[in-house]
Protein backbone atom coordinates (compact mmCIF):
# COMPACT_ATOMS: atom_id res chain seq x y z
CA UNK A 1 0.00 0.00 0.00
CA UNK A 2 1.12 3.33 -0.76
CA UNK A 3 0.55 7.10 -1.35
CA UNK A 4 1.50 8.77 -4.47
CA UNK A 5 1.80 12.40 -3.71
CA UNK A 6 1.36 13.06 -7.67
CA UNK A 7 -1.76 11.80 -8.19
CA UNK A 8 -3.14 12.32 -5.07
CA UNK A 9 -4.29 8.77 -4.46
CA UNK A 10 -4.07 6.06 -2.25
CA UNK A 11 -3.12 3.07 -3.46
CA UNK A 12 -3.47 -0.75 -2.55
CA UNK A 13 -2.08 -3.64 -4.14
CA UNK A 14 -3.36 -7.19 -3.58
CA UNK A 15 -1.99 -9.96 -4.57
CA UNK A 16 -3.11 -13.92 -3.77
CA UNK A 17 0.73 -15.13 -4.09
CA UNK A 18 2.81 -12.45 -3.15
CA UNK A 19 5.64 -13.50 -5.74
CA UNK A 20 3.31 -13.92 -8.92
CA UNK A 21 0.50 -11.19 -10.70
CA UNK A 22 -1.82 -14.12 -11.39
CA UNK A 23 -4.93 -13.23 -9.28
CA UNK A 24 -4.37 -9.54 -8.35
CA UNK A 25 -5.70 -5.98 -8.21
CA UNK A 26 -5.10 -2.49 -7.67
CA UNK A 27 -7.41 -0.42 -5.87
CA UNK A 28 -7.25 3.16 -5.90
CA UNK A 29 -8.63 5.72 -3.24
CA UNK A 30 -8.49 9.48 -4.48
CA UNK A 31 -7.15 11.63 -1.73
CA UNK A 32 -8.18 15.32 -2.61
CA UNK A 33 -6.95 17.83 -0.18
CA UNK A 34 -6.34 15.76 2.65
CA UNK A 35 -2.69 16.77 3.97
CA UNK A 36 -0.44 14.35 3.46
CA UNK A 37 0.58 13.64 7.18
CA UNK A 38 -2.74 12.91 7.74
CA UNK A 39 -2.70 10.09 4.49
CA UNK A 40 0.60 8.92 5.97
CA UNK A 41 -1.19 8.16 9.36
CA UNK A 42 -3.90 6.10 7.60
CA UNK A 43 -1.74 4.48 5.61
CA UNK A 44 0.01 3.31 8.89
CA UNK A 45 -3.23 2.75 10.27
CA UNK A 46 -4.93 0.47 7.01
CA UNK A 47 -1.66 -2.02 7.19
CA UNK A 48 -2.05 -2.84 10.57
CA UNK A 49 -5.54 -3.11 10.66
CA UNK A 50 -5.50 -4.91 7.61
CA UNK A 51 -3.30 -7.30 8.69
CA UNK A 52 -4.89 -8.16 12.23
CA UNK A 53 -8.18 -8.32 10.72
CA UNK A 54 -7.15 -11.13 8.94
CA UNK A 55 -4.99 -12.67 12.28
CA UNK A 56 -8.49 -12.30 13.92
CA UNK A 57 -10.99 -13.62 11.46
CA UNK A 58 -8.22 -16.78 11.22
CA UNK A 59 -8.54 -17.40 14.80
CA UNK A 60 -12.37 -16.89 15.34
CA UNK A 61 -12.94 -19.69 12.51
CA UNK A 62 -13.19 -22.48 15.21
CA UNK A 63 -15.41 -24.10 17.96
CA UNK A 64 -19.02 -22.40 17.95
CA UNK A 65 -20.35 -24.23 20.46
CA UNK A 66 -23.24 -26.57 19.23
CA UNK A 67 -26.33 -25.41 21.20
CA UNK A 68 -25.66 -21.97 20.40
CA UNK A 69 -29.27 -21.82 18.07
CA UNK A 70 -30.64 -21.81 21.17
CA UNK A 71 -29.06 -18.39 21.95
CA UNK A 72 -31.41 -15.27 22.24
CA UNK A 73 -30.38 -14.26 18.92
CA UNK A 74 -27.72 -11.31 18.71
CA UNK A 75 -28.48 -7.95 17.96
CA UNK A 76 -27.27 -4.33 18.02
CA UNK A 77 -27.54 -2.78 21.41
CA UNK A 78 -25.91 0.55 22.34
CA UNK A 79 -23.18 0.10 24.87
CA UNK A 80 -22.23 -3.34 23.90
CA UNK A 81 -21.19 -3.10 20.48
CA UNK A 82 -22.09 -5.32 17.49
CA UNK A 83 -21.33 -9.38 18.17
CA UNK A 84 -20.22 -10.91 14.24
CA UNK A 85 -22.33 -13.90 14.35
CA UNK A 86 -21.25 -16.37 16.08
CA UNK A 87 -17.61 -15.68 15.52
CA UNK A 88 -16.36 -14.41 18.83
CA UNK A 89 -15.99 -11.32 17.26
CA UNK A 90 -17.44 -7.50 18.88
CA UNK A 91 -17.02 -4.51 17.04
CA UNK A 92 -17.96 -1.45 18.90
CA UNK A 93 -16.45 2.10 20.56
CA UNK A 94 -16.79 5.00 21.47
CA UNK A 95 -17.14 9.09 20.39
CA UNK A 96 -16.85 12.13 21.83
CA UNK A 97 -17.05 15.83 20.89
CA UNK A 98 -16.15 18.70 23.20
CA UNK A 99 -16.26 22.74 23.26
CA UNK A 100 -14.37 24.54 25.65
CA UNK A 101 -14.10 27.74 26.71
CA UNK A 102 -11.12 29.21 28.49
CA UNK A 103 -10.96 32.19 30.53
CA UNK A 104 -8.18 33.12 29.02
CA UNK A 105 -7.89 31.53 25.76
CA UNK A 106 -9.89 31.75 22.52
CA UNK A 107 -13.24 28.70 22.57
CA UNK A 108 -12.47 25.78 20.66
CA UNK A 109 -14.74 22.92 19.34
CA UNK A 110 -13.53 19.24 19.14
CA UNK A 111 -14.59 15.96 17.98
CA UNK A 112 -12.45 14.50 20.12
CA UNK A 113 -12.34 10.64 20.14
CA UNK A 114 -13.84 8.33 17.40
CA UNK A 115 -12.24 5.31 19.18
CA UNK A 116 -13.16 1.63 17.56
CA UNK A 117 -12.85 -1.54 19.95
CA UNK A 118 -12.38 -5.00 18.04
CA UNK A 119 -12.48 -7.82 20.40
CA UNK A 120 -12.42 -11.53 19.84
CA UNK A 121 -13.42 -14.60 22.54
CA UNK A 122 -14.83 -17.57 21.40
CA UNK A 123 -14.44 -19.10 24.76
CA UNK A 124 -11.05 -20.91 23.96
CA UNK A 125 -8.15 -19.50 26.96
CA UNK A 126 -7.04 -16.72 24.11
CA UNK A 127 -8.81 -13.44 23.49
CA UNK A 128 -7.34 -10.38 21.58
CA UNK A 129 -8.23 -6.72 21.76
CA UNK A 130 -7.61 -3.86 20.24
CA UNK A 131 -8.72 0.27 20.20
CA UNK A 132 -7.78 2.26 17.63
CA UNK A 133 -8.53 5.69 17.83
CA UNK A 134 -8.79 8.83 15.68
CA UNK A 135 -7.77 11.83 17.88
CA UNK A 136 -9.25 14.93 17.12
CA UNK A 137 -11.43 13.96 14.31
CA UNK A 138 -12.81 17.77 13.22
CA UNK A 139 -11.97 20.58 15.49
CA UNK A 140 -12.27 24.60 15.32
CA UNK A 141 -11.56 27.29 16.96
CA UNK A 142 -11.65 30.99 17.24
CA UNK A 143 -8.72 31.22 14.83
CA UNK A 144 -9.01 27.93 13.02
CA UNK A 145 -11.85 27.02 10.61
CA UNK A 146 -13.75 23.69 10.67
CA UNK A 147 -11.38 21.08 9.63
CA UNK A 148 -9.52 18.11 9.89
CA UNK A 149 -5.64 19.56 10.71
CA UNK A 150 -5.10 17.86 13.88
CA UNK A 151 -6.56 14.19 13.16
CA UNK A 152 -4.04 11.73 14.03
CA UNK A 153 -4.57 7.61 14.51
CA UNK A 154 -3.25 6.06 17.73
CA UNK A 155 -3.40 2.86 18.46
CA UNK A 156 -4.94 2.83 22.38
CA UNK A 157 -4.60 -0.63 23.40
CA UNK A 158 -3.56 -4.05 21.07
CA UNK A 159 -3.10 -7.14 23.22
CA UNK A 160 -3.67 -10.64 23.35
CA UNK A 161 -4.31 -12.58 26.69
CA UNK A 162 -3.44 -16.20 27.56
CA UNK A 163 -5.63 -17.35 30.69
CA UNK A 164 -3.23 -19.85 32.15
CA UNK A 165 -5.73 -20.34 35.42
CA UNK A 166 -8.74 -18.90 37.16
CA UNK A 167 -5.67 -16.92 39.39
CA UNK A 168 -3.80 -15.35 36.64
CA UNK A 169 -4.09 -14.61 32.80
CA UNK A 170 -1.16 -13.23 30.81
CA UNK A 171 -1.17 -10.15 28.83
CA UNK A 172 1.12 -9.71 25.59
CA UNK A 173 0.61 -5.71 23.97
CA UNK A 174 0.10 -2.39 24.66
CA UNK A 175 -2.59 -1.82 27.28
CA UNK A 176 -3.25 0.99 29.75
CA UNK A 177 -1.03 1.78 32.91
CA UNK A 178 -2.80 -0.09 36.04
CA UNK A 179 -1.80 2.97 37.58
CA UNK A 180 -4.90 4.14 40.00
CA UNK A 181 -8.28 3.79 38.40
CA UNK A 182 -9.33 6.64 35.97
CA UNK A 183 -6.90 5.65 33.83
CA UNK A 184 -8.26 2.37 33.21
CA UNK A 185 -11.82 3.61 32.72
CA UNK A 186 -10.78 6.84 31.07
CA UNK A 187 -12.81 6.80 28.10
CA UNK A 188 -15.03 9.81 27.63
CA UNK A 189 -18.59 8.74 28.14
CA UNK A 190 -17.42 5.78 31.14
CA UNK A 191 -16.24 9.52 33.29
CA UNK A 192 -18.67 12.22 34.83
CA UNK A 193 -16.00 14.87 33.50
CA UNK A 194 -14.93 16.31 30.23
CA UNK A 195 -11.20 16.72 31.63
CA UNK A 196 -9.63 14.14 33.07
CA UNK A 197 -7.57 15.20 36.68
CA UNK A 198 -4.60 16.04 36.26
CA UNK A 199 -2.83 13.32 39.22
CA UNK A 200 -4.05 11.28 36.22
CA UNK A 201 -2.36 11.47 33.42
CA UNK A 202 0.66 14.15 34.15
CA UNK A 203 3.29 11.48 36.15
CA UNK A 204 3.33 8.85 33.92
CA UNK A 205 2.86 7.80 30.72
CA UNK A 206 -1.04 6.12 30.27
CA UNK A 207 -0.01 3.48 28.33
CA UNK A 208 2.25 0.62 28.40
CA UNK A 209 3.56 -2.19 26.05
CA UNK A 210 5.17 -5.33 26.85
CA UNK A 211 3.70 -7.81 29.17
CA UNK A 212 1.60 -7.89 32.19
CA UNK A 213 0.99 -10.26 34.75
CA UNK A 214 -2.86 -10.06 36.13
CA UNK A 215 -5.79 -11.91 37.94
CA UNK A 216 -7.18 -12.08 41.18
CA UNK A 217 -7.35 -14.10 44.70
CA UNK A 218 -9.47 -14.44 47.21
CA UNK A 219 -7.97 -12.54 50.81
CA UNK A 220 -9.79 -13.23 53.99
CA UNK A 221 -13.24 -13.79 51.95
CA UNK A 222 -12.55 -10.83 49.37
CA UNK A 223 -11.35 -10.25 46.05
CA UNK A 224 -7.97 -8.71 45.59
CA UNK A 225 -7.00 -8.29 42.26
CA UNK A 226 -3.69 -7.73 41.25
CA UNK A 227 -1.40 -6.71 37.94
CA UNK A 228 1.95 -6.81 37.55
CA UNK A 229 3.69 -5.39 33.91
CA UNK A 230 6.95 -4.54 32.39
CA UNK A 231 7.10 -2.19 29.64
CA UNK A 232 9.41 -2.14 26.28
CA UNK A 233 8.06 0.73 24.61
CA UNK A 234 11.38 1.64 23.43
CA UNK A 235 11.33 -1.29 21.69
CA UNK A 236 7.80 -2.89 21.04
CA UNK A 237 5.51 0.24 20.24
CA UNK A 238 5.73 2.32 16.75
CA UNK A 239 2.66 4.29 17.51
CA UNK A 240 3.66 5.43 20.97
CA UNK A 241 0.99 7.18 22.71
CA UNK A 242 1.69 10.60 24.23
CA UNK A 243 4.46 11.12 26.89
CA UNK A 244 5.52 7.44 26.49
CA UNK A 245 7.61 5.32 28.93
CA UNK A 246 10.89 4.40 27.48
CA UNK A 247 11.35 1.00 29.52
CA UNK A 248 8.84 0.57 32.94
CA UNK A 249 7.97 -2.14 35.92
CA UNK A 250 5.16 -1.41 37.94
CA UNK A 251 2.13 -3.12 40.07
CA UNK A 252 -1.32 -2.37 40.58
CA UNK A 253 -3.48 -4.19 43.72
CA UNK A 254 -7.34 -3.54 44.19
CA UNK A 255 -9.04 -4.96 47.19
CA UNK A 256 -12.86 -5.04 47.34
CA UNK A 257 -13.67 -4.35 51.41
CA UNK A 258 -17.41 -5.00 50.74
CA UNK A 259 -19.80 -4.38 47.36
CA UNK A 260 -19.58 -0.68 47.52
CA UNK A 261 -15.93 -0.06 48.65
CA UNK A 262 -12.73 -0.62 47.41
CA UNK A 263 -8.76 0.57 47.66
CA UNK A 264 -5.79 0.34 45.12
CA UNK A 265 -1.91 1.12 45.22
CA UNK A 266 0.03 1.51 42.99
CA UNK A 267 4.07 1.04 42.12
CA UNK A 268 6.11 2.13 38.98
CA UNK A 269 9.78 2.56 38.05
CA UNK A 270 9.84 4.26 34.70
CA UNK A 271 12.09 5.92 32.31
CA UNK A 272 10.08 8.30 30.37
CA UNK A 273 10.97 8.58 26.22
CA UNK A 274 12.17 11.97 25.17
CA UNK A 275 12.84 13.43 28.48
CA UNK A 276 16.25 13.27 30.90
CA UNK A 277 17.53 9.86 31.11
CA UNK A 278 16.49 9.59 35.09
CA UNK A 279 14.70 6.68 36.18
CA UNK A 280 12.05 7.95 37.67
CA UNK A 281 9.92 5.53 41.11
CA UNK A 282 5.91 6.57 42.05
CA UNK A 283 3.41 5.52 43.99
CA UNK A 284 -0.14 6.19 44.43
CA UNK A 285 -3.30 5.46 46.37
CA UNK A 286 -6.68 5.44 45.35
CA UNK A 287 -10.07 4.95 46.99
CA UNK A 288 -13.67 4.80 45.39
CA UNK A 289 -17.10 4.22 47.34
CA UNK A 290 -20.57 4.07 45.27
CA UNK A 291 -23.82 2.74 47.01
CA UNK A 292 -26.86 3.65 44.55
CA UNK A 293 -25.81 6.78 42.59
CA UNK A 294 -24.03 8.25 44.66
CA UNK A 295 -20.06 8.18 44.46
CA UNK A 296 -17.12 9.16 46.17
CA UNK A 297 -13.67 8.48 44.60
CA UNK A 298 -9.94 9.78 45.40
CA UNK A 299 -6.90 9.28 43.65
CA UNK A 300 -3.39 10.32 44.77
CA UNK A 301 0.49 9.75 43.54
CA UNK A 302 3.73 10.78 44.60
CA UNK A 303 6.41 10.33 42.03
CA UNK A 304 10.18 10.98 42.74
CA UNK A 305 13.84 10.07 41.44
CA UNK A 306 17.08 10.07 41.70
CA UNK A 307 18.17 13.19 39.65
CA UNK A 308 19.90 16.27 41.64
CA UNK A 309 17.70 18.88 39.51
CA UNK A 310 14.23 17.41 39.24
CA UNK A 311 11.86 17.75 42.09
CA UNK A 312 9.44 15.30 43.40
CA UNK A 313 6.10 15.62 42.86
CA UNK A 314 2.67 14.54 44.55
CA UNK A 315 -0.78 15.21 42.66
CA UNK A 316 -4.10 14.18 43.80
CA UNK A 317 -7.89 14.57 43.17
CA UNK A 318 -11.37 13.67 45.14
CA UNK A 319 -14.77 13.70 43.29
CA UNK A 320 -17.93 13.38 44.25
CA UNK A 321 -20.99 12.33 42.14
CA UNK A 322 -24.54 12.88 43.65
CA UNK A 323 -27.39 12.07 41.97
CA UNK A 324 -30.34 15.07 41.84
CA UNK A 325 -32.76 13.24 39.83
CA UNK A 326 -32.97 9.53 37.71
CA UNK A 327 -30.69 10.97 34.93
CA UNK A 328 -29.23 14.37 36.23
CA UNK A 329 -25.89 14.12 38.44
CA UNK A 330 -23.93 16.87 39.99
CA UNK A 331 -20.36 16.58 40.20
CA UNK A 332 -17.91 17.96 42.34
CA UNK A 333 -13.58 17.28 42.27
CA UNK A 334 -10.79 19.14 44.00
CA UNK A 335 -7.18 18.77 42.33
CA UNK A 336 -3.93 19.80 43.19
CA UNK A 337 -0.96 19.11 41.46
CA UNK A 338 2.84 19.85 42.22
CA UNK A 339 4.54 21.16 38.85
CA UNK A 340 8.22 21.23 38.37
CA UNK A 341 7.84 24.54 36.57
CA UNK A 342 5.85 26.34 38.86
CA UNK A 343 3.94 26.38 42.19
CA UNK A 344 1.72 24.27 43.57
CA UNK A 345 -1.55 24.28 41.00
CA UNK A 346 -5.18 23.93 42.85
CA UNK A 347 -8.38 23.50 40.89
CA UNK A 348 -11.60 23.20 41.94
CA UNK A 349 -14.70 21.65 40.02
CA UNK A 350 -18.65 21.86 39.01
CA UNK A 351 -20.41 20.32 36.91
CA UNK A 352 -23.64 18.67 35.85
CA UNK A 353 -23.82 15.69 33.90
CA UNK A 354 -27.29 14.33 32.17
CA UNK A 355 -27.28 10.67 31.14
CA UNK A 356 -30.66 9.85 29.72
CA UNK A 357 -29.19 6.14 29.36
CA UNK A 358 -25.99 4.69 30.50
CA UNK A 359 -24.13 4.41 27.11
CA UNK A 360 -24.87 8.71 26.18
CA UNK A 361 -23.55 11.50 28.36
CA UNK A 362 -23.94 15.07 28.12
CA UNK A 363 -21.51 17.11 30.31
CA UNK A 364 -21.11 20.75 31.73
CA UNK A 365 -18.85 22.09 34.09
CA UNK A 366 -16.40 25.21 35.17
CA UNK A 367 -13.22 24.96 36.68
CA UNK A 368 -11.56 27.64 38.28
CA UNK A 369 -8.47 27.15 40.21
CA UNK A 370 -4.54 28.89 41.40
CA UNK A 371 -0.94 28.09 39.53
CA UNK A 372 -3.53 25.80 36.88
CA UNK A 373 -3.48 28.06 33.41
CA UNK A 374 -0.75 25.05 32.16
CA UNK A 375 -2.60 22.00 33.33
CA UNK A 376 -5.80 22.36 34.04
CA UNK A 377 -6.75 26.25 32.80
CA UNK A 378 -9.93 28.12 34.51
CA UNK A 379 -12.85 28.00 32.02
CA UNK A 380 -16.22 26.72 30.80
CA UNK A 381 -16.68 23.18 28.96
CA UNK A 382 -19.37 21.08 27.55
CA UNK A 383 -19.03 17.35 26.08
CA UNK A 384 -20.91 14.89 24.85
CA UNK A 385 -20.06 11.27 24.82
CA UNK A 386 -21.54 7.63 23.54
CA UNK A 387 -20.40 4.12 23.88
CA UNK A 388 -21.56 2.53 20.62
CA UNK B 1 -73.59 -16.56 50.71
CA UNK B 2 -72.26 -19.37 49.17
CA UNK B 3 -70.47 -17.35 46.35
CA UNK B 4 -69.31 -15.00 48.20
CA UNK B 5 -67.74 -17.80 50.59
CA UNK B 6 -66.54 -19.37 47.27
CA UNK B 7 -65.00 -15.96 46.13
CA UNK B 8 -63.10 -15.54 49.69
CA UNK B 9 -61.78 -18.96 49.28
CA UNK B 10 -60.62 -18.47 45.73
CA UNK B 11 -59.06 -15.04 46.89
CA UNK B 12 -56.99 -16.95 49.55
CA UNK B 13 -56.17 -19.06 47.59
CA UNK B 14 -54.58 -17.54 45.38
CA UNK B 15 -52.64 -14.86 47.98
CA UNK B 16 -51.45 -18.11 49.12
CA UNK B 17 -50.08 -19.30 46.09
CA UNK B 18 -48.59 -15.79 44.36
CA UNK B 19 -46.05 -15.67 47.25
CA UNK B 20 -45.24 -19.41 46.55
CA UNK B 21 -44.67 -18.36 42.98
CA UNK B 22 -42.70 -15.63 44.00
CA UNK B 23 -40.40 -17.46 46.16
CA UNK B 24 -39.76 -20.68 44.06
CA UNK B 25 -36.08 -21.92 44.07
CA UNK B 26 -34.12 -21.58 41.29
CA UNK B 27 -31.68 -24.31 40.79
CA UNK B 28 -28.21 -23.55 39.07
CA UNK B 29 -27.18 -26.21 36.81
CA UNK B 30 -24.53 -27.06 34.77
CA UNK B 31 -23.94 -30.22 32.41
CA UNK B 32 -24.28 -33.74 34.48
CA UNK B 33 -20.98 -34.42 32.85
CA UNK B 34 -18.91 -31.61 35.01
CA UNK B 35 -17.02 -32.87 38.10
CA UNK B 36 -17.97 -30.06 40.15
CA UNK B 37 -21.11 -30.52 42.56
CA UNK B 38 -21.50 -27.59 43.95
CA UNK B 39 -20.53 -23.62 43.98
CA UNK B 40 -20.39 -21.33 46.45
CA UNK B 41 -22.72 -18.14 46.33
CA UNK B 42 -19.46 -16.27 46.27
CA UNK B 43 -18.04 -18.06 43.56
CA UNK B 44 -20.89 -17.93 41.43
CA UNK B 45 -21.23 -14.13 41.73
CA UNK B 46 -17.07 -13.93 40.48
CA UNK B 47 -18.81 -16.08 37.11
CA UNK B 48 -21.44 -13.84 36.60
CA UNK B 49 -19.73 -11.06 37.07
CA UNK B 50 -17.70 -12.45 34.81
CA UNK B 51 -14.36 -12.47 36.78
CA UNK B 52 -13.38 -15.85 37.51
CA UNK B 53 -13.07 -17.14 34.44
CA UNK B 54 -12.66 -20.84 34.61
CA UNK B 55 -13.92 -23.62 36.65
CA UNK B 56 -11.52 -26.07 38.31
CA UNK B 57 -10.75 -28.55 35.08
CA UNK B 58 -9.72 -25.27 33.50
CA UNK B 59 -12.95 -25.22 31.21
CA UNK B 60 -14.06 -21.95 30.58
CA UNK B 61 -17.00 -20.73 32.50
CA UNK B 62 -19.80 -19.67 30.24
CA UNK B 63 -22.48 -18.12 32.35
CA UNK B 64 -26.02 -18.26 30.97
CA UNK B 65 -29.25 -15.36 31.65
CA UNK B 66 -32.44 -15.30 30.65
CA UNK B 67 -34.01 -12.31 28.74
CA UNK B 68 -33.79 -9.12 31.00
CA UNK B 69 -37.66 -9.04 31.16
CA UNK B 70 -38.07 -12.52 32.32
CA UNK B 71 -39.15 -13.13 35.76
CA UNK B 72 -36.75 -15.80 36.56
CA UNK B 73 -33.88 -13.84 35.54
CA UNK B 74 -35.00 -11.00 37.39
CA UNK B 75 -35.24 -13.18 40.50
CA UNK B 76 -31.61 -14.79 40.16
CA UNK B 77 -30.23 -10.80 39.50
CA UNK B 78 -31.82 -9.68 42.92
CA UNK B 79 -31.04 -12.67 44.57
CA UNK B 80 -27.38 -12.99 43.21
CA UNK B 81 -26.55 -9.07 43.33
CA UNK B 82 -29.41 -7.28 45.07
CA UNK B 83 -29.76 -5.31 41.93
CA UNK B 84 -32.30 -5.91 38.90
CA UNK B 85 -30.61 -6.38 35.64
CA UNK B 86 -30.73 -3.20 34.22
CA UNK B 87 -29.19 -1.72 37.55
CA UNK B 88 -25.93 -3.43 36.49
CA UNK B 89 -25.71 -1.41 33.02
CA UNK B 90 -22.98 0.64 34.17
CA UNK B 91 -20.69 -2.23 35.47
CA UNK B 92 -21.31 -4.36 31.73
CA UNK B 93 -20.55 -0.63 30.41
CA UNK B 94 -16.97 -0.63 32.22
CA UNK B 95 -16.55 -4.25 31.67
CA UNK B 96 -17.15 -3.67 27.72
CA UNK B 97 -14.40 -0.82 27.76
CA UNK B 98 -12.00 -3.86 28.77
CA UNK B 99 -13.18 -6.12 26.21
CA UNK B 100 -15.61 -8.26 28.53
CA UNK B 101 -19.02 -9.00 27.51
CA UNK B 102 -21.86 -10.03 29.76
CA UNK B 103 -23.36 -13.62 30.17
CA UNK B 104 -25.27 -14.83 26.88
CA UNK B 105 -28.69 -14.71 26.90
CA UNK B 106 -31.08 -17.98 26.34
CA UNK B 107 -34.60 -17.82 25.30
CA UNK B 108 -35.68 -20.36 27.37
CA UNK B 109 -35.30 -22.41 30.30
CA UNK B 110 -35.11 -25.25 27.85
CA UNK B 111 -33.26 -23.40 26.00
CA UNK B 112 -30.79 -23.63 28.83
CA UNK B 113 -31.33 -26.56 29.59
CA UNK B 114 -30.04 -27.85 26.28
CA UNK B 115 -27.00 -25.53 26.05
CA UNK B 116 -25.90 -26.42 29.31
CA UNK B 117 -26.21 -30.03 29.38
CA UNK B 118 -24.03 -29.85 25.40
CA UNK B 119 -21.49 -26.92 26.16
CA UNK B 120 -18.85 -27.99 28.39
CA UNK B 121 -18.01 -25.10 31.37
CA UNK B 122 -21.54 -23.85 30.92
CA UNK B 123 -23.91 -22.65 33.94
CA UNK B 124 -27.41 -21.55 33.79
CA UNK B 125 -30.27 -21.55 36.16
CA UNK B 126 -33.89 -22.93 35.76
CA UNK B 127 -37.00 -23.68 37.97
CA UNK B 128 -36.17 -26.34 40.28
CA UNK B 129 -38.77 -28.56 39.15
CA UNK B 130 -37.43 -28.47 35.20
CA UNK B 131 -34.38 -29.96 36.23
CA UNK B 132 -33.94 -33.19 34.53
CA UNK B 133 -30.90 -35.96 34.21
CA UNK B 134 -29.15 -33.83 31.62
CA UNK B 135 -28.14 -31.58 33.74
CA UNK B 136 -26.65 -31.40 37.69
CA UNK B 137 -27.94 -28.85 40.22
CA UNK B 138 -24.82 -27.06 41.95
CA UNK B 139 -26.94 -25.52 44.23
CA UNK B 140 -30.41 -23.41 45.15
CA UNK B 141 -31.12 -20.31 45.42
CA UNK B 142 -34.59 -18.73 46.40
CA UNK B 143 -34.83 -15.42 45.38
CA UNK B 144 -36.31 -12.50 46.95
CA UNK B 145 -39.51 -10.83 46.89
CA UNK B 146 -39.50 -8.36 43.63
CA UNK B 147 -38.70 -4.90 43.75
Amino acid sequence: MQFSQQKRTLEYKFRLFPSSSALSANLYIYAGDLPASFLQQLLKFMRVTIFFNLLVTALSIGSIPAAAADEVESVYRLGSGYPVGKTGLRIGGYASTKIGVPRADPWYFEVSDLSLFLTWDNGSRLRFFSELEVGDVLSAGEHQSLGIQKAHFEFERFYIDGLVNNNLTVRVGKFLTPIGQWNLIHAAPLVWTTFRPVATENLFSTHAAGLMFYGSVSVASRQLEYSVYGDMSESIDPHRSKNPFENAAGAHLRYFLNDTLQIGASFANFVLNGLQPTRYYLAGLDIAWSYQQYELSSEIVYRTNAHANIESAWQGFVQSIIPVSEHWFVVGRYEFFEQPQDETGQVGLLGLAYRPLPPLVWKLEYRLGTNNETLAPDGLSASFAILF
Amino acid sequence: MTMRIAYALLAALLFAWLPARAAEPLAVITAAANPLDTLSLDDLKLVYLRKSQMDTEGNRWIPLNLPVADPLRRGFSLALFSLLPEEQEDYWNLQYFNGISPPKVMASEEAMLRFVASTTGSIGYVRKQKVDNRVKVLRLITPPAAK
